[in-house]
């Protein structure tokens, strides 16, 4: 068999950064939830908040240090295997990852040492400035990513000599049609994959009976942000889809399923299919009847756009973008009906008992992760074959790079990256049973910037020692 | 204004702040395969565990500078580069988890020790092989790398490598000799002894024969003989320095001088690469992204750097003084 470059240089690319966005997806959202604990904390006083802080920390901590190493890897590789692509679009997305870089990544570095480790050092508030600064630098970091990645999807502002690109507009560049949808839309996943964590591992404390206050605090918290979190969401992935239909249609028809030019009326909305790419046909597909009128098109005998609308030259692969899209969407529908059942059961009183829900709240514990990593493969399976849409087709974006050099590297991150994730299940797993530590006998919530200036006084610190074994 | 040659000042800046600082934290990586004693592992993490993230990030902020400001560049550069940076990539990746892993076991830490010490090793390593292979020269064809992504595994990269190696555990050990308890900066003075004049030496050898095969060298030997000369001789005094300055009574001199060998080095290798930027092919002009682009990064820099260099320097401030003898707390 003769190896494909390009095919092994995409393979690539997917499994690195599919494997890196796991990490800041859980790290945007648990930077702003331990803000917002830790807030709470300096508020109230209460204890418990700083045990949540801790525990929460300690995890956070690990999924920071995984995404800070894979996301390096990514700003590699645009040279490393894409040369062309760099070369092309190096003047337009280059500097605003150099802006990432500079306003992003040095904040959370620079105050992430003081998150983890100075508390004692610095006092309680300046902590919480060293959190907050952490939590900032993950939303600004995600601004600049998304919109690279959004003028790749709805490229602006720029104009084409000769091969070579140059910027007519930054503000164009910047706030390109797509951004201002796609961001809110990822940040929301964020804090909705935060959310599922925090409420997930409250819950089984509670179906276990253990750590009943933490538990109870966390699963309280969880929820409510949920709630609120998937009725956003819901809202903005409308804006989204309808953003994504008029700027780069060929997705959004992928999406669906449907081939022809104009479906049947009523158009059915299908779950399952098996598309035939070089008949343009489905060989099977089940659906829902009506729902596609009424979801796609607002009325009852609507019909919807098929992927034949698109040049074949230019089709994405359908059954990539339709079952990334389902498995999203699906997960969307069961938030929101978990975010439904809450509040009812929030208001009967019976939130922390009905261990039915507490189970579906355990299982739905990595159902952001899942959810996200889906939205990007719509995002990004759905933009092909181009990598810059409309521009830059993928096939002629490949580096001088030997198909056998691909494989070795790409075998070096499966591996590499496998102990990663072992590493990091395991010693998660290990944390959520050993539980949340104990409090500190007295919560230093007096302290003040004096302390940053006077490391002597800094006694005895008082060690929780969460997480040896 | 001339942009690109901003720009390139900008790449050369980042460059160096990554080579002082994480270059301290590589050497302290690789002096953790000579340490027996866990305790004094521990403490020699520790040393470097609340600021290492802020010290890596220079790399990423020099390699996007180049994609933005001379994409042609970096177009050329990372497949010729394609073997030695995926491996730098992966050995930082694991060096850089296993900060946060090694804490969570204490059966398992000696492992994760070696796996932080080899990554590091590893990448200082593929670091010096990429300058090595930098200098000895990439075949173009256009604006594209036409060699084999093997090239770089030569001569002048691999004594290149050793040598960069050596450089750091240099770095790391003035680092240490600095910020330990008293069995560690003994420890981390022994290896100094050994490390500074292998690393004298070794880098000696890389530039002469860096000269002999790169004819680019020699003409910038010839167009700035007075210039090179007198790094070369500051590079000696500040290798005589290290063998000579008493490190008990005076701990912050060795890292001090370390550093200063460093710069000295980089000037020298700006100086001969100057005014190209893929060395003795492309000129920064040539590769240099439109003034637009130019403008955006430099305008950026200018403003966030300084505050950049301001919380970092915060950060450093925080964990000032000796590491404690039971880690920084929580």
């Amino acid at each position: 068999m003769k190896l494909d470059p390009s095919l092994l240089a995409r393979i690539q690319f997917a499994f690195t950064v599919s494997f890196h966005i796991i990490f800041p997806t859980m790290s945007i959202g648990l930077a702003s939830f331990l803000a917002v604990i830790e807030a709470l904390w300096l508020k109230t006083k209460d204890p418990l908040y700083l045990q949540i802080y801790k525990f929460w920390l300690s995890i956070f901590a690990m999924g920071f240090g995984i995404g800070v190493v894979t996301g390096i890897v990514l700003s590699f590789e645009f040279g490393l295997a894409f040369a062309r692509f760099a070369e092309m679009a190096g003047p337009a997305i280059g500097p605003m990852i150099a802006l990432e870089v500079l306003t992003a990544f040095f904040l959370e570095a620079g105050f992430l040492g003081i998150m983890l480790f100075g508390l004692h050092r610095v006092g309680p508030k300046l902590h919480f400035f060293a959190t907050c600064m952490v939590a900032v630098g993950t939303l600004i970091s995600a601004s600049w990513i998304l919109s690279a990645n959004s003028w790749m999807q709805t490229p602006s502002g720029v104009a084409i000599h000769d091969g070579r690109l140059t910027v007519v507009s930054w503000r164009d560049v910047i706030v390109n049609p797509s951004w201002l949808y796609r961001l809110p839309h990822m940040v929301t996943a964020a804090y909705l994959t935060a959310s599922f964590l925090v409420a997930g591992v409250g819950a089984w404390y509670l179906l276990k009976g253990k750590h009943l206050q933490f538990a109870r605090r966390t699963v309280a918290l969880g929820t409510a942000f949920a709630t609120v979190l998937i009725a956003g969401q819901v809202f903005i992935g409308d804006l989204v889809y309808g953003t994504m239909l008029k700027h780069q249609p060929s997705k959004m028809q992928a999406a669906e399923g449907f081939w022809e030019k104009k479906s049947q009326s009523p158009a059915p909305y299908y779950w399952i299919i098996v598309p035939d790419q070089p008949n343009q046909r489905n060989r099977l597909a089940v659906g829902i009847p009506y729902l596609g009128s009424i979801w796609l098109t607002h009325s009852l005998r609507g019909r919807v756009e098929g992927l034949q609308n698109t040049p074949r030259d230019r089709q994405p692969r359908m059954g990539m973008v339709f079952y990334a899209f389902r498995i999203m969407y699906g997960l969307a529908i069961v938030m929101f009906a978990i975010g439904v059942a809450s509040l009812w059961l929030r208001l009967n009183g019976r939130l922390f008992s009905s261990r039915r829900f507490l189970w579906v709240l355990v299982l739905m514990t990595p159902s952001g992760v899942i959810a996200t990593l889906a939205g990007w493969y719509v995002a990004e399976t759905g933009r092909q074959p181009w990598v810059i849409y409309g521009i830059l087709r993928v096939a002629d974006a490949i580096s001088p790079v030997p198909a056998t050099t691909l494989l070795s590297s790409l075998v070096g991150f499966i591996c590499i990256y496998a102990v990663f994730i072992t590493a990091f299940l395991t010693f998660t797993i290990r944390l959520i049973r050993r539980g949340p530590a104990g409090a500190p006998p007295h919560a230093e919530a007096s302290g003040s910037l004096k302390n940053a200036f006077r490391p002597h006084v800094l006694d005895k610190p008082i060690r929780i020692t969460i997480g040896v074994d | 204004m001339d942009l690109p040659l901003l720009s390139a000042l900008f790449v050369t800046f980042a460059l160096t702040l990554y080579v002082m600082l994480d270059g301290f934290d590589l050497g302290v990586g690789i002096l953790l395969l000579l340490q027996p004693t866990k305790n004094s592992r521990d403490h020699m993490v520790d040393s470097i565990t609340p600021t290492w993230d802020g010290n890596e990030t220079w790399i990423i902020m020099a390699a996007i500078t180049l994609f933005a400001a001379f994409p042609a560049a970096y177009s050329i550069l990372l497949p010729a580069l394609y073997v030695p940076v995926i491996i730098m990539l992966l050995s930082l990746g694991l060096r850089g988890v296993s900060f946060e892993f090694r804490v969570q076991t204490i059966k398992h830490r000696r492992k994760w020790d070696m796996a932080f010490a080899a990554g590091s090793l590893v990448a200082a390593l593929m670091q010096g092989v990429i300058v090595g292979a930098v200098m000895q020269g990439v075949r173009i064809d256009g604006t594209r790398f036409s060699g084999s992504v093997l090239d770089v595994f030569k001569s002048l990269p691999l004594i290149s490598g050793v040598a960069l190696a050596t450089g750091y555990t240099v770095l790391g050990a003035g680092w240490l000799i600095l910020k330990s308890n008293a069995s560690v900066q003994h420890f981390a003075i022994r290896g100094l002894r050994v490390a500074s004049p292998l690393f004298a030496l070794l880098f000696g050898a890389a530039c002469i024969y860096a000269v002999n095969i790169q004819p680019g060298i020699r003409s910038a030997w010839g167009s700035h003989p007075i210039a090179l000369a007198c790094l070369v001789g500051l590079f000696a005094v500040c290798a005589g320095m290290l063998a000579l300055v008493p490190m008990k009574t005076v701990p912050v001199a060795p890292f001090v001088f370390g550093l200063l060998l460093f710069v000295d080095c980089l000037a020298g290798i700006a100086l001969i690469v100057f005014p190209d930027i893929v060395p003795f092919r492309v000129s920064l002009w040539e590769a240099a992204s439109s003034s637009v682009s130019q403008q955006f990064v430099l305008i950026g820099a200018v403003c966030v750097t300084p505050v950049v260099l301001g919380y970092s320097a915060f950060a450093y401030w925080i964990f000032r003084g000796r590491t404690p003898e039971e880690g920084w707390g929580e």
